[in-house]
C-alpha cells in the first residue's frame, strides 16, 4: 500500500511501475487499486491520496496490508515534521505491527533534495531501521529507507528487492 | 460562421451545416451528422408562449407540427407537410388567416415556439429525500440541516416524504402529527412494486404494513399498526410542504445514526439498493406520469444484497478499474443488474433519481449510474458533507426561474422526425429509450441509444442537451433536386414545474450540397459540436469496447477526416494545412484522448461514473470545457488574455486561471508566489499588485457562482503540490527530456513521457497525406 503526503510521488511510482512511463497526476480523490509485477512478485497497490482528509481513509486499508511503501519527498524540508508525524502514528498503529515499511525518499534529481542521512535524521528513524542486507532479522519488523527518483526511475528497484527479501509470504 | 449565435435561434448546433446528399459522400465525411439539440434554451428571440394545441399533420404516423417551413395556401386554407407532403385543411379557427396575418408558429423566424397547451395542470412535483443513517454524526447533522434548507427553497405545494436507510429502511409517516410513525422494511430484500404497494399499505385493498414507532424501531419487536384513518394510501407519506414542513422537520431533527453497532474493521451494513428500491416503489405506486424526484444522500457504499457494492469487511477493498476489466470485482455484475432495475422502473413511471454522495472513498456511483443517467437525474460528488461542493450545489438545485418556478421539469419526452434522405440513428444524452419503431428509424447505423425515434426524459431543465445523430440514406443515384431541403422537427412534451402540461417545437433546415464540392460541406463543419459528438460517442462505447480500442478508433477518424478536408500534396507532410474551420479540431481529439473520460489511470470507476454523466448532458461549450480546458492569465498591468493549454502558459510573473468545469484553479507563478508571501499585497505602495491578486480570485467567484455542480476551488503556487492540478492538463511541449534535462533554471517544463501535442501533430500530418 502506498502511502505519504500529498505530492510525495505515490500516483506517479504507480504509474512507473505499472506501465513504466512517467507523467502529472492530478492529487489523487479516491484510492485507486493496480495490480503490478515488482520483481518476480505480483502485487496489489492501492494508491491513496494523502492530503489531510484523505489520510482519515488510510486506516481503513490497513487491515490485510502485506507492506507499507511510504513516499517522502526529499525535497520539500518544509513538510518533514508533518511527514514524522503520520510515519510516528504509522509505526505505531497496532494493526501494523509485523508489517515491512519501505521507506522512499523520492525526487532526489531535484538539487534541494535532503540526503538519506538528513530524511533519517528528520523522520527519527536513525536506530529504527533494519539494515539494507537481504538477511531477515526475526521477529523485529523490517523498516528502511531508500532514495530515489521516479521521475527518473532511478533507486526504485534496489527498495523493491530490499522489500521482497523481507516479506513473509 | 458564429455557430453559437446560430443555437441562439434554435437551441442546436451541428456537426456539419451542409450535407452531401447520397449516403457514399455522407460516408466519406467521416465525423457523423448530428447536433447537440438543448431542447428548452432560453431563446431570445422565442415568441411568447402559444396558449393552444398545436396542428398537426393527419398524414398516416406523421404527427409533424405546423410550421414556418410548410407550404400555406391562404385562400384554400391548405397547409402542405414538409415531411410526408400530405395535404392538410387548416383548422376552422385558422380561417382569418393572410400573409399578414399569421399565427406565430407561422412565422419564418419563429422556426423554434412553446405550446401551453389547455389542459388540466399536473400536480406539483414530488421530492422525496432518501437519507442514509451510516454516517458519522457530524456528517449526518448537515446532511439534514441541508434538507431542513432545502424545504425554505421548494415551493409551498410541492410534495415532499423521507426515507431514512441503514441496515433497515424507514419510510417515515408525515399526515399524523400526534406521534412520528414510521413503516420498517428489512434492508436485505428484494421486494416488487407490488410488495412495497402491500407492505406500505398504498392501496385501499392493501395488505398489512408494520408500523412501529421511530423510537424503538431499530431494535425493537414490530408492533401492529393502529389503525387510524391515515392507515391507507401514499398520502400518509408524500404530504404537501406547506401541511408538512413541521412534522418533516421534527422528524429529521430526531433522526440519529443507524443504531447497529459496526464491529472494528467492518464498514456499516447499509442497504441503499432496497432503500432506493422502495422510493421508487412509493413513487410508482402513487405518481406515476407525474413529476417526481427522488434525492438520495448518501456516505457509503451499500454492503448489503441486492445493491451490494462491497462486502462487510474493511479488506474486502472497493473494485478498482483494474477489478472491473479482469472481472475480479465479485459484486459488480448482480449489482449492475439490481441498480438497471430500479432504473427502468422509474423511467417507467417518469421519476427522476438525483444523487448526492458525499464520502472521502466510493460509495458506488459506478453501479448506480444507470439510476441517474437513464432517469436524467444528477450526480454530485463531494468528499465530506461538509464540503462547498455539497452544500453549493444542493442549494443551487433548487433555484427558481424569473418567474419564480423551480427549473427543473419533469415527464418529458423528444420525438424526432426527419426528411426522407435522411433517418434517426440514435441519440446520447440522460435519455431512456421510447422504443418508438418509426419510419424516421435508421435500419443500418446505430448511435447511441437507436433504433427509435423518441426517447423519454424523466427531467429537463434549460441546460439539458442532447446528442442527436442522423443518417443521410438517399441513394448515390438519384441525385437531389436543385433547391430541396432537409427538415427535422424536434418535439419536446414536458410537464412544466409549475404543472402546465407544454411543447416545445423546433422546425430545422438545412441545405444539400454535392459530395464532391469539399469546400461547401466544410464551410459549415462545427468543430466544437463535432467534437464534443465525438467524445460522447467514444464515452459511449466504453459501455462496450476496451479503451484502447477506442483511442485507435479516434485516431483514425481524425486520420481519415484530415485527410479528407485538408490542403495538402501526398507524401509531403510540410504541405498540410487545415482551414480556419477545421484548425482545432486535432487538438480537441488530443486533449479528448488525453482527458478523465478515456484514461481512467488515478481515477476511481465512481469518478469516471461522474465525469461521464456530466459529458452527456451539458452542451457544446461545456463539454468542450470539459474536453480542453481554457486558460487565463493575468499580468500586472494588461487586462487577461486566454492563453495556450500549454505548459510555456506558466510564467513566474503570471497568474493563470484553469477552467475544466468540474475544477478552477487559480495558480500563482513563483516570483508572484513570492510577492504574495513577502505581504506585498498589504503595501499601500503596491495596489496594483493586490489588485492583480484579487481579480483571478473574483472572476473565479464569478464563474463558481454560475457553475453546477459547484466546481471544486483550488488555489495553488507554482511548484506546490495542488499545481499539479493544473500541470496534469497542460500540453508537455517542454518535457524533463527536451528541456536541458529539467536541470536548467527558467524554463518551466512537464516531468512526463506523455506525447505532446506538437509530436501528435507530425504523426497525423504524416498519416493524413500518405498516399491509401
Amino acid at each position: 500500500m502506498f502511502l505519504g503526503l500529498d505530492n510525495a510521488g505515490k500516483t506517479t511510482l504507480m504509474h512507473v511501475l505499472r506501465d513504466d512511463k512517467v507523467a502529472v497526476h492530478a492529487p489523487t480523490q479516491h484510492p485507486t487499486t493496480e495490480e503490478v509485477v515488482i520483481g518476480k512478485v505480483r502485487f496489489r497497490v492501492s494508491d491513496l491520496g494523502g492530503h489531510r482528509a484523505a489520510r482519515e481513509l488510510w486506516a481503513s486499508y490497513y487491515t490485510s496490508v502485506d507492506a507499507i511503501i511510504f513516499m517522502v519527498d526529499a525535497a520539500d524540508r518544509e513538510r518533514f515534521p508533518e511527514v514524522k508525524k503520520e510515519l510516528d502514528q504509522l509505526l505505531a498503529d497496532e494493526a501494523l505491527a509485523d508489517v515491512p515499511f519501505l521507506i522512499f525518499g523520492n525526487k532526489i534529481d531535484l538539487q534541494e533534495a535532503a540526503p538519506e542521512d538528513e530524511l533519517r535524521h528528520a523522520l527519527g528513524l536513525i536506530h529504527l531501521t533494519t539494515g539494507k542486507g537481504t538477511t531477515t532479522t526475526k521477529d523485529i519488523r523490517p523498516i528502511e529507507i531508500f532514495m530515489c527518483s521516479v521521475g527518473r526511475k532511478m533507486g526504485i528497484s534496489e527498495g523493491f528487492e530490499w522489500l521482497n527479501n523481507n516479506l513473509s509470504i | 460562421m458564429d455557430f453559437s449565435q446560430l443555437e441562439d435561434i434554435d437551441g442546436c448546433r451541428w456537426s456539419w451545416l451542409v450535407w452531401p446528399w447520397s449516403r457514399l459522400d455522407a460516408t466519406r465525411c467521416v465525423v457523423p451528422f448530428g447536433c447537440m439539440y438543448t431542447p428548452l434554451r432560453q431563446l431570445p428571440q422565442m415568441p411568447p408562449l402559444l396558449p393552444y394545441e398545436p396542428v398537426t399533420c393527419r398524414g398516416a404516423s406523421c404527427q409533424a407540427v405546423l410550421n414556418p417551413y410548410c407550404r400555406i395556401d391562404v385562400r384554400s386554407k391548405i397547409w402542405v407537410c414538409p415531411f410526408c407532403m400530405q395535404r392538410n385543411a387548416l383548422p376552422a379557427h385558422y380561417a382569418d388567416i393572410s400573409e399578414t396575418n399569421l399565427p406565430a408558429e407561422l412565422i419564418p423566424n419563429f422556426t423554434t415556439v412553446e405550446y401551453a397547451l389547455p389542459r388540466q395542470p399536473a400536480p406539483p412535483p414530488v421530492f422525496l429525500f432518501v437519507l442514509d443513517t451510516c454516517l458519522r454524526e457530524d456528517e449526518l447533522a448537515v446532511a439534514k440541516e441541508y434538507i431542513v434548507k432545502s424545504l425554505a427553497l421548494l415551493p409551498p405545494e410541492a410534495y415532499v416524504g423521507l426515507i431514512t436507510f441503514g441496515q433497515n429502511v424507514h419510510v417515515h409517516v408525515l399526515a399524523d402529527a400526534e406521534c412520528s410513525r414510521a413503516y420498517v422494511l428489512k434492508g436485505e430484500k428484494e421486494y416488487t412494486t407490488q410488495r412495497i404497494s402491500e407492505l406500505l399499505s398504498l392501496g385501499f385493498a392493501g395488505g398489512r404494513g408494520v408500523a412501529t414507532s421511530t423510537g424503538m424501531s431499530a431494535g425493537g419487536a414490530p408492533n401492529k399498526p393502529t389503525e387510524t384513518s391515515t392507515a391507507y394510501g401514499a398520502a400518509r407519506f408524500l404530504q404537501p410542504l406547506s401541511e408538512s414542513e413541521f412534522i418533516l422537520t421534527s422528524l429529521l431533527e430526531n433522526t440519529k445514526p443507524d443504531p447497529w453497532p459496526v464491529p472494528a474493521q467492518e464498514r456499516a451494513r447499509r442497504a441503499t439498493c432496497t432503500a432506493l428500491s422502495i422510493a421508487v416503489g412509493l413513487l410508482e405506486n402513487s405518481h406515476a406520469n407525474f413529476g417526481a424526484r427522488i434525492e438520495l444522500l448518501v456516505g457509503g457504499p451499500c454492503t448489503v444484497e441486492p445493491g451490494k457494492v462491497a462486502g462487510l469487511k474493511l479488506d474486502d477493498i472497493l473494485r478498482s478499474h483494474n477489478d472491473i476489466e479482469k472481472e475480479q470485482a465479485p459484486y459488480v455484475k448482480k449489482a449492475l443488474a439490481a441498480y438497471e432495475a430500479i432504473a427502468a422502473r422509474a423511467v417507467n413511471a417518469g421519476h427522476t433519481i438525483d444523487i448526492w454522495a458525499c464520502a472521502l472513498d466510493q460509495v458506488g456511483l459506478y453501479e448506480m449510474k444507470s439510476c441517474v443517467d437513464r432517469t436524467a437525474g444528477m450526480f454530485v460528488l463531494a468528499e465530506s458533507f461538509n464540503h462547498p461542493m455539497f452544500k453549493r450545489s444542493f442549494e443551487m438545485f433548487f433555484a427558481r426561474d424569473e418567474n419564480d418556478h423551480l427549473m427543473l421539469h419533469s415527464q418529458a419526452s423528444l420525438d424526432v422526425l426527419t426528411s426522407r434522405e435522411m433517418k434517426v440513428a440514435g441519440c446520447i444524452g440522460p435519455v431512456a429509450s421510447l422504443n418508438k419503431a418509426s419510419q424516421y428509424v435508421s435500419q443500418e447505423l446505430e448511435i447511441g441509444i437507436g433504433g427509435t425515434s423518441a426517447w423519454r426524459l424523466c427531467s429537463i431543465d434549460p441546460a439539458t442537451t442532447l446528442g442527436v445523430y442522423f443518417e443521410i440514406v438517399n441513394n448515390h443515384n438519384t441525385p437531389m433536386p436543385e433547391g430541396q431541403y432537409r427538415y427535422v422537427q424536434f418535439i419536446t412534451k414536458y410537464q412544466h414545474s409549475s404543472g402546465q402540461y407544454r411543447e416545445r417545437v423546433s422546425t430545422l433546415a438545412g441545405r444539400w450540397a454535392d459530395g464532391s464540392s469539399l469546400a461547401d460541406i466544410g464551410s459549415g463543419f462545427d468543430q466544437e459540436a463535432a467534437a464534443v459528438l465525438m467524445a460522447r460517442m467514444a464515452v459511449y462505447k466504453t459501455e462496450n469496447e476496451e479503451a484502447f480500442d477506442i483511442l485507435r478508433w479516434l485516431d483514425r477518424m481524425l486520420i481519415r477526416l484530415c485527410a479528407r478536408f485538408a490542403d495538402y500534396q501526398k507524401d509531403e507532410p510540410e504541405s498540410f494545412n487545415l482551414s480556419a474551420n477545421f484548425s482545432l479540431y486535432p487538438q480537441f481529439m488530443f486533449n479528448l484522448r488525453r482527458s478523465q473520460f478515456l484514461q481512467v489511470f488515478n481515477s476511481s470507476p465512481d469518478e469516471t461514473a461522474y465525469y461521464r454523466s456530466y459529458l452527456n448532458r451539458e452542451n457544446t461549450l461545456n463539454g468542450l470545457l470539459m474536453i480542453q480546458p481554457t486558460v487565463m492569465s493575468y499580468t500586472l498591468g494588461a487586462p487577461p488574455v486566454p492563453v495556450l493549454l500549454d505548459i510555456t502558459s506558466v510564467k513566474k510573473d503570471a497568474i493563470l486561471i484553469l477552467d475544466t468545469f468540474f475544477f478552477i484553479i487559480v495558480f500563482c507563478g513563483s516570483t508572484i508566489a513570492q510577492w504574495r508571501k513577502a505581504g506585498y499585497h498589504n503595501d499601500p505602495n503596491h495596489e496594483n499588485f493586490r489588485n492583480l491578486l484579487q481579480a483571478p480570485q473574483d472572476d473565479a467567484a464569478a464563474v463558481l457562482d454560475e457553475r453546477f455542480p459547484y466546481a471544486r476551488y483550488i488555489e495553488a503556487d507554482e511548484g506546490g503540490s495542488q499545481a499539479r492540478f493544473l500541470l496534469a492538463k497542460l500540453n508537455p511541449s517542454v518535457n524533463h527530456h527536451s528541456a536541458n534535462g529539467g536541470y536548467g533554471a527558467g524554463e518551466s517544463f512537464v516531468f512526463t513521457d506523455d506525447v505532446s501535442l506538437g509530436v501528435f501533430m507530425e504523426h497525423l500530418k504524416k498519416l493524413a497525406v500518405a498516399s491509401q
